[in-house]
């Protein structure tokens, strides 16, 4: 969109809808990976292990709690959260303040070449924390979105208290629902068959993330240093039912195989998001949009839209348009009604 | 104008003057030894801005480098040959004697390995540029100083890339010239250059390389079908001398760089004339070429503009400056991008950022804008007109996303560590080229040689 706008001074004739088309969803932007996790879940020895593997080189890591391991060789800054107002009194939990504040600093400081280059950045979220703030700090521009780009989620459970945990907690269904990947730790010290007994509760909760156990944060760090969620196409479309999970939060995939014309879909998605913008946790896609030789990848985290990414070429499998929603209350009819309206609409005009 | 090799003309002269030692790089090493490099480096790393190490590679991918044989001190000429038996090569002009070029096998951007690697005839000789088209390949030739030979330029043929052989050598020479330091030889017939010339006195000795067009159809035979200067700089002009830029360090000469012709427009010639700025020429009669615009930075700026890109469909110019200062004594040097929709009348819309000066001026050597990727109308070259990808010396290998023109934006990054034996301690990374495969080859000035990487953004 702003693209398009832009695009009306100096246009490039191979530029596409959505200006120059990436060999990567990321783009050329830092890639961020969140690990998310419930008090005591081993975030932080799975970041120090990461830290330790050649691929772990060159992260920059942001802890909103200082943790009680320490982490070496490391860049360490503090962030807390911070809880907004925002002037259309909507209540957003937001640690956006402290966060931009520490992460355009390491940029200043990595151009300034006060501190080594980095090239991907690891937050460690309090134990607490819901990601969806996280996600919604980096969907513009004019917050973190021009610079830094989340690769994945990742949410660490214990094996052995993690369903209790996720029982008792909305925060930790929180964090398995928008998680990317899940890492059961601690199997190690947990009875035989706890990972086997979770990894099914997981898999209601979130269908579409990948679940891999790890002991003592052991982990192959291409589950942290190459998560792109293009990549990641297979899992990421795998729910293709709607589910309902507790919390009203529910999920769906639509899809769809003839070429989406994009004005339709972005005013249909305009008004989802006017009408019920908080209770779109995440939406996500890759978008056979009608004139556009690779996928569209679009993003929304509740009322913000991610700027529209076209790949150079489609990932490996069929042409087609797929999108997943986590959502609270928001059902796929509805959903689907609506895409379907607008389009009957835009069609007589 | 001589029909013999640059190699039969030095011959001759070497009868009369006794032949000095061909140079070997080792002297290098000898201009700073390696304890007081050592010792310059402990106490730069004092300052605060420098806790942290200096080597970045940012959304690009090393995938070899080749000090070419200990002879890795490279110019401003790249091009790249498909041989008739498959293989890449990657032919590489060399920033000084004593080697005049080199090829490099790149079939495997993984594995280069030199193929062929050739002297110049005299010490105090550069063959600083070189283009190729199909196999007939352009070498120019420069001097240090004024009435010095050989100076001028050769074409070889290098069908078989291991025996380059001479096709002619043309003297440019003359007793206030330094013959040629760039030269654009794309379309086959013509070579488009920055030269002196036999009969040429210019009103100041750093004047003397001007426009030159030759006519090279029938390559044993040269001939030169045009030349423009600008006006004031040559003894007998009505016009009077351009006024020189201010500081002595500053005065860079009124000359000609880069002069690049593209067939989008071959009625063009896109012309960098260092002191006098940018200049876009009207070459539709090469006998008389005339300048249809001039933009000129400086000052305030600090001069030498040597490179004008144009991006056709999207009415662009990209025009670079070039550092020639050390520790950024000529800060700012910059990419540009200028508006050309009316072509008499361009304007600088916006820069590609450069790193902060602080983080780079006391890295050694220098720092700023030079080369970029020209686009080179070769089927083995990359084209893009949404990507600039240029060389800052010791600011590395910088690539830019100008899909929004108004807001060119840094999206890679590639600063290696200071190549073994660097004079000024820092890489000093002066050209880059592209191939149609996108691979990135980049060259170091001094001692650095080949850098081959891949675009990962």
């Amino acid at each position: 969109m702003n693209a398009t706008r832009r695009a009306r001074h100096f246009p490039s004739p191979s530029a596409g809808r959505f200006g120059r088309r990436q060999k990567r969803e990321r783009g050329a932007r830092i890639p961020v990976t969140v690990v998310t996790g419930f008090l005591g879940a081993g975030k932080t020895t799975l970041v120090k292990h990461f830290l330790e593997t050649p691929e772990g080189a060159g992260t920059a890591v942001l802890v909103n709690e200082f943790g009680e391991a320490g982490i070496d060789d490391a860049l360490l800054r503090n962030s807390t959260e911070k809880t907004v107002l925002l002037g259309n009194g909507c209540l957003c939990c937001n640690f956006r303040s402290d966060l931009q504040v520490a992460l355009h600093r390491l940029v200043a400081d990595r151009e300034r070449g006060a501190i080594p280059h980095f090239g991907r950045v690891v937050i460690e979220t309090s134990g607490l924390a819901d990601p969806s703030p996280i996600l919604t700090t980096f969907a513009t521009d004019r917050a973190l979105g021009g610079e830094f780009f989340v690769e994945a989620v990742i949410t660490v459970i214990a094996a052995q208290d993690g369903g209790k945990t996720i029982k008792k907690f909305a925060e930790a269904r929180r964090q398995v629902m928008l998680a990317d990947r899940i890492v059961i730790s601690k199997t190690d010290i947990a009875d035989e068959d706890a990972a086997e007994t979770l990894t099914p509760r997981l898999r209601d909760l979130n269908p579409r993330a990948r679940v891999i156990a790890a002991d003592y944060g052991r982990l192959d760090p291409a589950w942290i240093a190459d998560a792109s969620s293009v990549r990641d196409g297979a899992a990421f479309l795998a729910e293709a039912a709607e589910v309902e999970h507790t919390d009203e939060v529910r999920s769906f995939t639509l899809t769809e195989d003839a070429p989406i014309a994009w004005e339709p879909f972005a005013r249909a998605m305009e008004t989802l998001i006017a009408l019920r913008g908080a209770d779109l946790l995440r939406v996500k896609g890759l978008l056979d949009i009608a004139g556009c030789k690779g996928p569209v990848v679009v993003q929304f985290v509740q009322h913000i839209a991610h700027p529209p990414v076209e790949l150079a070429a489609w990932p490996e499998g069929e042409r087609k348009s797929r999108l997943v929603f986590i959502t609270r209350g928001v059902g796929e009819r509805e959903v689907r009604d609506l895409l379907a309206a607008v389009r009957a609409l835009a069609a007589r005009v | 104008m001589a029909r013999k090799s640059v190699k039969q003309a030095a011959k001759k002269r070497a009868k009369t003057a006794a032949r000095k030692p061909a140079r070997k790089p080792q002297r290098l090493a000898k201009a700073k030894p390696a304890a007081k490099r050592a010792k310059k480096a402990a106490t730069k790393s004092a300052a605060p801005l420098r806790s942290g190490p200096s080597n970045v590679t940012w959304n690009f991918k090393l995938l070899a480098h080749d000090t070419l044989a200990g002879f890795g001190g490279m110019g401003e000429g790249m091009a790249v040959q498909v041989a008739k038996d498959g293989r890449r090569i990657l032919w590489l002009a060399h920033e000084s004697a004593p080697k005049n070029f080199t090829a490099v096998d790149v079939s495997n951007p993984r594995k280069p390995k030199v193929i062929v690697q050739t002297d110049l005839p005299q010490s105090f000789m550069r063959s600083n540029s070189l283009e190729l088209t199909g196999d007939i390949m352009a070498v120019a030739y420069q001097t240090q100083k004024t009435g010095q030979q050989p100076a001028g330029f050769e074409l070889f043929d290098v069908s078989v890339p291991e025996r380059p052989r001479s096709i002619s050598f043309t003297d440019c020479s003359g007793p206030h010239s330094r013959g040629v330091h760039q030269l654009w030889f794309c379309d086959g017939q013509y070579v488009h250059m920055a030269s002196g010339a036999p009969d040429f006195k210019p009103t100041h000795e750093l004047d003397d390389q001007f426009y030159r067009i030759f006519d090279v159809r029938n390559p044993s035979r040269p001939t030169e079908v045009g030349r423009w200067w600008l006006p004031g700089t040559r003894e007998g002009d009505n016009e009077p001398p351009p006024e020189r830029h201010q500081k002595p360090a500053l005065d860079k000469g009124f000359r000609a760089h880069n002069t690049n012709v593209y067939p989008e427009r071959p009625d063009r010639c896109y012309l960098g004339y260092i002191d006098g700025g940018m200049f876009v020429m009207d070459i539709s009669d090469k006998a008389n070429p005339k300048p249809i615009c001039r933009w000129d930075n400086s000052p305030p700026y600090t001069g030498f503009t040597h490179t004008v890109l144009p991006l056709f469909e999207r009415n662009l110019l990209v025009v670079t400056d070039e550092s020639t200062n050390n520790n950024a004594g000529d800060w700012p040097k910059l990419v540009w991008l200028l508006d050309i929709r009316d072509e008499q009348h361009p304007v600088p819309i916006s820069t590609c950022p450069l790193p902060p000066v602080d983080a780079f001026s006391s890295r050694g050597g220098r720092f700023g804008a030079h080369n970029i990727h020209e686009n080179t109308p070769s089927p083995h070259c990359w084209h893009s007109d949404q990507i600039v990808v240029g060389t800052f010396f010791n600011g590395g290998l910088r690539a830019y996303d100008i899909s929004n023109a108004y807001q060119p934006k840094e999206v890679a990054a590639f600063v290696p560590p200071a190549p073994a034996l660097s004079p000024v301690g820092a890489i000093q990374l002066n050209d880059v080229f592209i191939d149609e495969r996108e691979i990135v080859y980049t060259v170091d000035r001094f001692t650095g040689g080949l850098y081959i990487l891949e675009m990962d953004f």
